[in-house]
């Protein structure tokens, strides 16, 4: 199918009412929406729709008890972003990790979010960090938005709960309480360009050796980044030992569910995620 | 065939005007619409930096981004370096240095290595292979083309 | 009075002549290229491993409007078979083979327009049951690849010995088979205190070369072929082109475009380029074809992958008594370069280290795979992985120091090797004591030893291994010399037309080189025109290492004649003998003491302004004194033979298979160092290009189906992946070479992977001899108890 007609829109209430429509292709950076066209994974829709110029989509700032990420914001943005690298250090490890300098300096956080790729770099940070997506619509005329944290916002490979005529706007992350510590592992056969074999996020208040408000994402084995509840319960409070450690490692082995690819197999996917959870959890222990 | 759109965009320097399909990547705009053939075409997914321009100050894949997109920014390509004093010092360095081979990667190296030199004047080696790390070369091994960027950075410091 | 003192240019390092252009973007390669009225082809590819073509309906695809011509076999009837088989033709009208093969082509105004049409062509398969695994295709009843009612057409002429299979063999789905022997083998094994008997398998790898294939035709109205051809071999194509479209060799020309990489993958012809000159030919209208990177991936040959056994033996004090090598070679739908990967294999079996007892079979076998051609060391990187793990194996079961085993049996310059190679200079023992010391191996390879089973997450250790390659050439052609023509004009400059080609190496600029060094003018002083078959002279190609030996020895041949006339005529004007002038800096000097006699210019302005009006035009054909091997393989086939040493030293992560090439100490026998600058580039790339290799690189192929045909999945190796890189160069000073120089350009790609394997042996006790090492394989290796049954 070829695009039968282009925007650029100057307003968010514009882009908006062109999503109301429907049947839009939204364009942000283009680095996944560009080569997915052409392998033709994804047809275009009847509409183009470039968000390069709404207002307010590119910024980040303090917004209350947290801070607000603009869904235009590209990875090297926030890699470089003050405001990032002191309160969310494991955001920006994954941005590093990310690709290339020149697709660090194109993508967005938001295609990154919507894009869903059960191996997205910038997910399994986001989950551990307690992240919500800002959707804005109009479905009745007026601008409407609402949250929703993104552990509920995917569905599927590719699949997210964002409509058709909603637009992300902004990814929201909570400041994280005193004493907050993260870790962040990405694994792949090449540093970068890669599509992670794995990714493994880790967070919680550090106190002595025990980790409260336990985060536990990963990345790459399941059908989307995930949180690991199981695993999280089992991280919760618990005198992080080295016993403790062996036993949370299995469970979260036993929690993913990877499958097979020609990235790597299943067990190997889970094999790494027990030594590498093993790892994190040592790592953090001795913090 | 396809919905076109005229655009307007600083080129090298140029105001151009271009009018473009839609769904056509900047690169083809390069190569096809406009007649610049130093961007070049290796993958066409953003995987190995053949087609690195500068939009906007920044370096990117060509490959990736939409043509439609150039509108009001300013883009610069290998061509549009020949003036440039870095460009000039980079380019001069891979030749005496011997980091040309086939050439094919140059000047994708060439033209991530100013915009990243310009933004990291005193890097390390490991710094330069990670600023390259999204240029491909199967000819070099890259050595002589980190020590090429290591000149050129030291003389400029 | 000036004065001249000698200058010499080798050793030194020298730019790239062409690369001020090539960094600047102003470089036309191929892709670049338009010429007016150009229309642009694309191929359609079955969808289909292996089935029947019962119907091809073009009709939707020729009225498409942009469209010129639509072609299917039935429109090509003239089309002859390709390749080095002989066993394919461009456009396939009776059945498909593989997922690459060729069913309909298309030029049109646009490639938009094009690929459209691809899209409206329907093609009716009825499938056959596909075989993908050589060995199925070898047992009886196996589906019959082949089957062909008509005989294959002649064979290639290079292949003499080893020469593709008949009809009969085709029934087996036999493609090609080789034996070699030397001595007994029996008395080798009877001889031997151990040996040691492995399978080991190397995997499908391609060239990436950052220009994708691309060939532009076009006829001029007296029916003159001209071909802007990235080919390795111009004036083989010439031949092979006219054979295939049914012409006259004489009215083909072939251009060459600065080519985006070669590495072997342009040295035999690919069905796109006979239909890209049918489309030209059905159109009137030069046509232009140039691959998508997915295509290139799917429809470009591959290394050879290879399935090997090797059984060594030696006797207890480390001598070598025999080896026996049997090979399955997955020859894949139709038979390309990779089927005669033999060749160079039964050289690096019988004769890397000495042994006298040596037995090698090969059966290459059709299935609906990929195919295989060249790639840069030509299926040595393969013999070499199992040759030098069984180096380690065979010392490790006789309790001695590896180094010392592979001194004890390294040949000295001027042996000569049952299979007839004359080692007339012979670095071996230097490169390995070379690499050995400056690499600490002894101490490294002790400490790792010891502490392989230490706790710890990563784990060092350090492997050995060396490599044999022809360094003069290699006889398989009926000449495998190279032509020169050289002018000097009356301003001094001069231009030198070679038959050599430049396919990134830098061929051109040693060439340049060479011929200052004997002329004494500086090098931007030189033209060198090496890329057109109507103006050159002929040279085989750029293959086996050979183009700075024998295009070099032809340009120094072109150049000698040049300096003799000179000197001649300077002796003439001057009155002094010739024995008492030079040639430096662009002028006549005294010899000795170097004062300036004369400026070369004005010499041969007055040398063609005289009387007897003379220009300084020379030729030289040098083909170099090796032999053509006889019917049992023998036989010296190259002028000089080379040899590396490497060691690399790797770190493995326990926890997750991951292995780093921490750094790779190189000792290579070069001959001379003539482009420092150029041959260490060469070698850097070499490694990094044997890194992937070994282990990220790796063509996935399932069901005859490419999995990974894009560089997300294929991983090549990036900058921050290279190892740290220590060469050192042996100059043995070859007699023949040029300036005392041997090939090298494929030597550093090839013994690296199984320096590797050694290396991952050393630190972690475990010997792995499959490819590549990727995070996965060696973790399992080192887990080999903990891989649940069932599990992939």
């Amino acid at each position: 199918m070829a695009v039968e007609e282009y925007w650029a829109p100057v307003s968010l209430p514009a882009a908006l009412e062109h999503l109301r429509g429907g049947d839009v292709t939204i364009l942000a950076g283009g680095t996944d929406l560009m080569p997915q066209s052409h392998a033709g994974r994804v047809t275009f829709k009847r509409g183009l729709m470039n968000i390069r110029r709404v207002p307010g989509l590119h910024t980040i700032e303090r917004d209350g008890d947290g801070v607000r990420i603009g869904a235009l914001c590209t990875i090297g943005e926030l890699l470089r972003d003050p405001l990032v690298q002191e309160h969310f250090g494991i955001l920006a490890e994954a941005c590093d990790h990310f690709a290339s300098d020149q697709l660090r300096n194109a993508a967005t956080i938001g295609g990154n979010v919507c894009n869903a790729s059960p191996a997205g770099d910038t997910l399994v940070p986001l989950l551990v960090l307690d992240a919500e997506a800002e959707l804005a619509s109009k479905p009745n005329g007026s601008v409407e938005t609402r949250g929703v944290p993104l552990a509920e916002f995917f569905v599927g490979p590719g699949k997210t709960v964002r409509a058709p005529n909603e637009l992300l706007c902004a990814i929201r992350l909570p400041l994280p309480p005193a004493g907050f510590v993260g870790r962040f592992f990405k694994f792949g056969t090449r540093p970068a360009l890669d599509i992670a074999a794995i990714a493994i996020g880790f967070g919680g208040v550090l106190s002595g050796n025990t980790l409260t408000g336990a985060r536990v994402a990963f990345g790459a084995v399941a059908p989307v980044p995930m949180r690991a509840p199981r695993t999280e319960a089992a991280v919760e409070g618990a005198a992080l030992d080295a016993a403790a450690i062996a036993r949370i490692a299995a469970i979260a082995r036993d929690e993913v569910r990877p499958i097979d690819d020609v990235r790597a197999s299943a067990w190997y996917r889970r094999e790494l995620v027990f030594n590498m959870t093993k790892r994190m959890l040592d790592d953090v222990a001795q913090a | 065939m396809s919905l076109k759109r005229e655009i307007g965009f600083v080129l090298n320097g140029v105001r151009t005007r271009a009018t473009v399909p839609v769904e056509m990547s900047t690169l083809a705009m390069l190569r096809e619409v406009v007649g610049l053939t130093g961007t070049k075409y290796a993958c066409g997914e953003g995987e190995c930096g053949a087609c690195t321009i500068i939009v906007d100050g920044l370096s990117t894949c060509a490959c990736l981004m939409f043509a439609v997109d150039c509108e009001d920014r300013t883009l610069t390509t290998i061509e549009g370096l020949a003036r440039d004093p870095l460009g000039v010092k980079l380019e001069q360095a891979f030749v005496e240095f011997g980091a040309v081979q086939c050439g094919f990667c140059t000047p994708g190296m060439v033209v991530q290595a100013r915009q990243w030199l310009e933004a990291h004047p005193h890097p390390s080696r490991d710094e330069i292979r990670r600023a390259i790390e999204g240029n491909l070369c199967r000819c070099t091994g890259y050595v002589k083309i980190v020590d090429a960027i290591a000149k050129v950075a030291r003389e400029d410091a | 009075m000036k004065i001249f003192e000698k200058e010499s240019l080798i050793g030194k390092r020298i730019a790239k002549l062409d690369a001020p252009e090539k960094a600047s973007g102003k470089t036309r390669y191929v892709h670049d290229l338009d010429l007016p009225g150009q229309l642009y082809a694309r191929i359609l590819r079955s969808t289909r491993v292996h089935a029947r073509i019962k119907h091809i309906d073009v009709s939707k695809a020729r009225a498409l409007p942009g469209v010129h011509a639509v072609l299917t076999a039935a429109d090509v009837p003239y089309q002859r078979p390709l390749g080095v088989g002989k066993d394919q033709l461009p456009l396939k009208g009776d059945k498909v083979r593989s997922r690459r093969d060729e069913i309909a082509a298309v030029a049109a105004d646009s490639e938009e327009i094009a690929a459209a049409a691809l899209a409206l062509i329907e093609v009716e398969y009825e499938d056959l049951p596909p075989v993908t695994d050589p060995s199925e295709a070898l047992k009886p009843g196996a589906p019959v690849i082949h089957d062909e009612k008509v005989q294959p057409s002649p064979p290639h002429d290079a292949l003499k010995p080893g020469t593709p299979g008949d009809a009969e063999a085709h029934r087996h789905n036999v493609a090609m088979t080789f034996d070699y022997a030397q001595g007994d083998v029996a008395v080798g094994e009877a001889e031997s205190d151990v040996v040691v008997d492995d399978w080991f398998r190397l995997h499908y790898v391609t060239h990436c070369c950052m220009g994708v294939s691309g060939v532009i035709a076009e006829f001029d109205p007296s029916g003159n072929l001209t071909l802007h051809s990235n080919t390795q071999v111009p004036f083989l194509h010439k031949r092979e082109f006219a054979e295939i479209l049914g012409m006259d060799p004489g009215r083909i020309r072939i251009i060459q475009p600065p080519i985006g990489g070669g590495f072997g993958s342009k040295l035999d012809i690919y069905p796109f380029e006979p239909i890209c000159v049918f489309l030209a030919k059905a159109t009137d209208r030069p046509v232009k074809l140039v691959f998508s990177r997915e295509e290139e991936f799917v429809a470009s040959p591959t290394r050879q992958p290879v399935l090997l056994r090797l059984r060594s033996g030696a006797k207890k004090d480390g001598t070598l008594t025999f080896r026996v090598c049997e090979t399955l070679h997955d020859n894949g739908a139709y038979t390309s370069w990779g089927a005669t990967t033999p060749f160079v294999m039964m050289q690096t079996i019988s004769s890397l280290y000495r042994v006298p007892h040596c037995k090698y079979h090969t059966t290459a076998v059709y299935t609906n795979n990929p195919y295989a051609g060249s790639f840069r060391g030509y299926g040595n990187l393969q013999a070499t992985f199992a040759v030098e793990q069984h180096m380690d194996q065979l010392a490790e079961a006789l309790g001695l120091d590896p180094l010392e085993m592979r001194l004890r049996n390294a040949q000295d310059p001027g042996e000569t090797t049952p299979q007839g190679m004359h080692f007339k200079t012979c670095g071996l023992k230097e490169c390995l004591t070379t690499a050995a010391a400056a690499s600490h191996w002894r101490d490294k390879h002790r400490a790792a030893r010891a502490a392989q089973q230490a706790p710890g997450r990563y784990k060092r250790g350090v492997g050995m291994a060396s490599m044999l390659h022809v360094g003069g050439g290699a006889k398989i052609y009926p000449s495998d010399g190279c032509g020169t023509i050289l002018k000097i004009d009356d301003f001094a400059h001069l231009t030198l037309m070679t038959g050599a080609s430049e396919i990134g190496q830098g061929s051109e600029t040693v060439l340049a080189q060479l011929v200052c060094e004997e002329l004494g003018i500086p090098l931007d002083a030189v033209t060198v025109v090496n890329n057109d078959t109507d103006i050159t002279p002929w040279d085989v190609g750029v293959h086996a290492s050979r183009t700075t030996f024998i295009g070099g020895n032809s340009a120094i041949g072109a150049a000698r004649k040049a300096k003799a006339k000179i000197l001649a005529a300077a002796a003439r004007v001057t009155g002094l003998p010739e024995a008492e002038l030079e040639l430096r800096a662009g002028h006549i000097v005294r010899t000795g003491s170097g004062e300036a006699i004369m400026n070369l210019a004005k010499l041969l302005r007055s040398l063609h302004f005289s009387d007897k009006a003379e220009l300084v035009m020379t030729t030289h054909y040098y083909e170099p004194p090796s032999q053509h091997q006889d019917k049992a393989f023998k036989g010296d086939v190259s002028a000089a033979y080379a040899w590396a040493t490497q060691v690399v030293e790797v770190e493995v992560d326990t926890e997750t298979g991951l292995v780093r090439l921490v750094k790779v100490t190189g000792a290579h026998d070069v001959g001379r160092v003539l482009n420092r600058l150029g041959i260490e580039g060469q070698i850097e790339g070499g490694i990094v290009m044997g890194q992937g290799y070994a282990i990220t690189e790796e063509l996935i192929v399932e069901d005859g189906v490419v999995r990974n045909p894009g560089f997300r999945d294929y991983k090549l190796v990036t900058a921050p992946e290279i190892p740290e890189m220590d060469i050192h160069f042996i100059e043995t000073m070859d007699g023949e070479g040029p300036q005392g120089a041997k090939g090298v350009g494929e030597a550093p790609a090839i013994c690296i992977a199984a320096a590797i394997a050694n290396a991952i042996c050393n630190a972690t006790g475990v010997r792995i001899r499959e490819l590549p090492f990727t995070p996965e394989k060696v973790y399992r290796a080192l887990h080999r108890a903990s891989v649940p049954a069932g599990t992939t």
